[in-house]
This record gives structure tokens, C-alpha cells and sequence, in this order.
């Protein structure tokens, strides 16, 4: 799954760390979901988009 | 939250231990009975496992420090995987030892088939852990 997290990181200043902090998973999973190498749950692609005040759909390309 | 991930990092600590002790009294057993064999693999384990050991302690320690989770839903998933795997696989494991035992492999006892299955299981969860953590979930 493609996703736009770098874009949304950069937009805000946020390190993958930083981002890994708000959403409360580790950093390589982060790096996993950037590479679109994880299909997170709906709970975790929900508090991604939340960390980066974006909808999920903006975040996560289907 | 943070004092759980600490109490799971000293059970991770205190399992490692417990482990190189058995793996040290094996070695030491096995050379006191003139085994070299086993002393040299009990030796080899118990090192292999501390250096693992460390790496996993250090490295947790420090995610803690810097605030991040020692488990997370990716690596709940990676685990999940692996251990599911390693188990179905293990089971084609256990047949070949069942069927080479008498032909191909002369197992001392009993306990000595099983230790080889035990550690057989071990090392094909580590190798499915290592796949699936780099793989696509």
C-alpha cells in the first residue's frame, strides 16, 4: 500500500522518531509503513492520520 | 506503560540467564563425563544466546529510554507469523527425526532426540522471525 507519510512528516517538521513517539509503535514500523511494506489496522492507519491531522485517505493511498 | 515494558525487559533478562545457566551446566556436565561433543555445543549455545542476549537487552533498553514500545502491532504480527510457521514446519522437522533415528542419526536417549527437536523448533523460529521482519506484512 502506498502511503503519504513522508510528505505529511516533512509538512510538519517530524522525524520518523517523533511520529513513532505520537502514535506509539516503534520507529521501524514507521519506516515499514513509509515504504508500503505494512498494511497497518484501521486503529493504527487512523492514529497515523490523526498524528499528521490528515484523513486516512489522504494518508493512505488504496 | 513504561514500568510494564521494564518489567518485560527484566523477564527477557532473567529468561536469558536462567538459559545461559542451562546451557553452562550442560557444557560443564558434558565435559566432566568426558563428553567433548556436547561440552563444545552446550559452549556454543550458551554464547550464541548471550550475545543475542545483550543485543536484545541493549537495544531495548535504549528504545525504552528514547520512549518507544518494546512490542508494537507490527512486531506482534512478525511473531505471530514466525512462531505459527516455525511450528508447522517443525512438524515436518519432527517426522524426518522420527524416521532418520534409527537409519541415519543415533540419538544416545530419548532426551537427547528431543533436545535436537527443541533446538531444531529454536533455530527455525529465529530463521522465520528474521524473513518475516524484513518481509511485506
Amino acid at each position: 500500500m502506498k502511503t503519504r507519510i513522508k510528505e505529511f512528516r516533512a509538512r510538519y517538521d517530524l522525524t520518523q522518531e517523533d511520529l513513532a513517539r505520537k502514535v506509539g509503535v516503534r520507529r521501524e514500523t514507521i519506516v515499514f509503513l513509509e515504504k508500503g511494506k505494512y498494511n497497518p489496522s484501521l486503529q493504527l492507519a487512523h492514529d497515523v492520520a490523526k498524528a499528521l491531522k490528515a484523513k486516512i485517505d489522504e494518508v493512505f493511498v488504496f | 506503560m513504561v514500568t510494564n515494558e521494564r518489567i518485560r525487559l527484566a523477564v527477557i533478562a532473567i529468561i536469558s540467564m536462567l538459559v545461559i545457566a542451562t546451557g553452562t551446566l550442560f557444557a560443564y556436565n558434558s565435559f566432566m563425563q568426558g563428553k567433548i561433543a556436547g561440552a563444545v555445543l552446550g559452549t556454543i549455545i550458551a554464547i550464541i544466546i548471550v550475545i543475542f542476549a545483550v543485543f536484545v537487552f541493549k537495544r531495548g533498553n535504549e528504545d525504552l529510554k528514547k520512549g518507544f514500545p518494546l512490542k508494537d502491532e507490527r512486531s506482534r504480527k512478525v511473531l505471530e507469523k514466525a512462531s505459527s510457521k516455525a511450528f508447522y514446519v517443525s512438524l515436518y522437522l519432527l517426522i524426518a527425526i522420527g524416521l532418520l533415528s534409527d537409519k541415519l542419526i543415533k540419538f544416545r536417549d530419548i532426551s537427547q532426540a528431543t533436545s535436537v527437536a527443541v533446538g531444531g523448533m529454536a533455530i527455525l523460529f529465529a530463521v522465520f522471525w528474521a524473513y518475516y521482519n524484513k518481509r511485506e506484512l
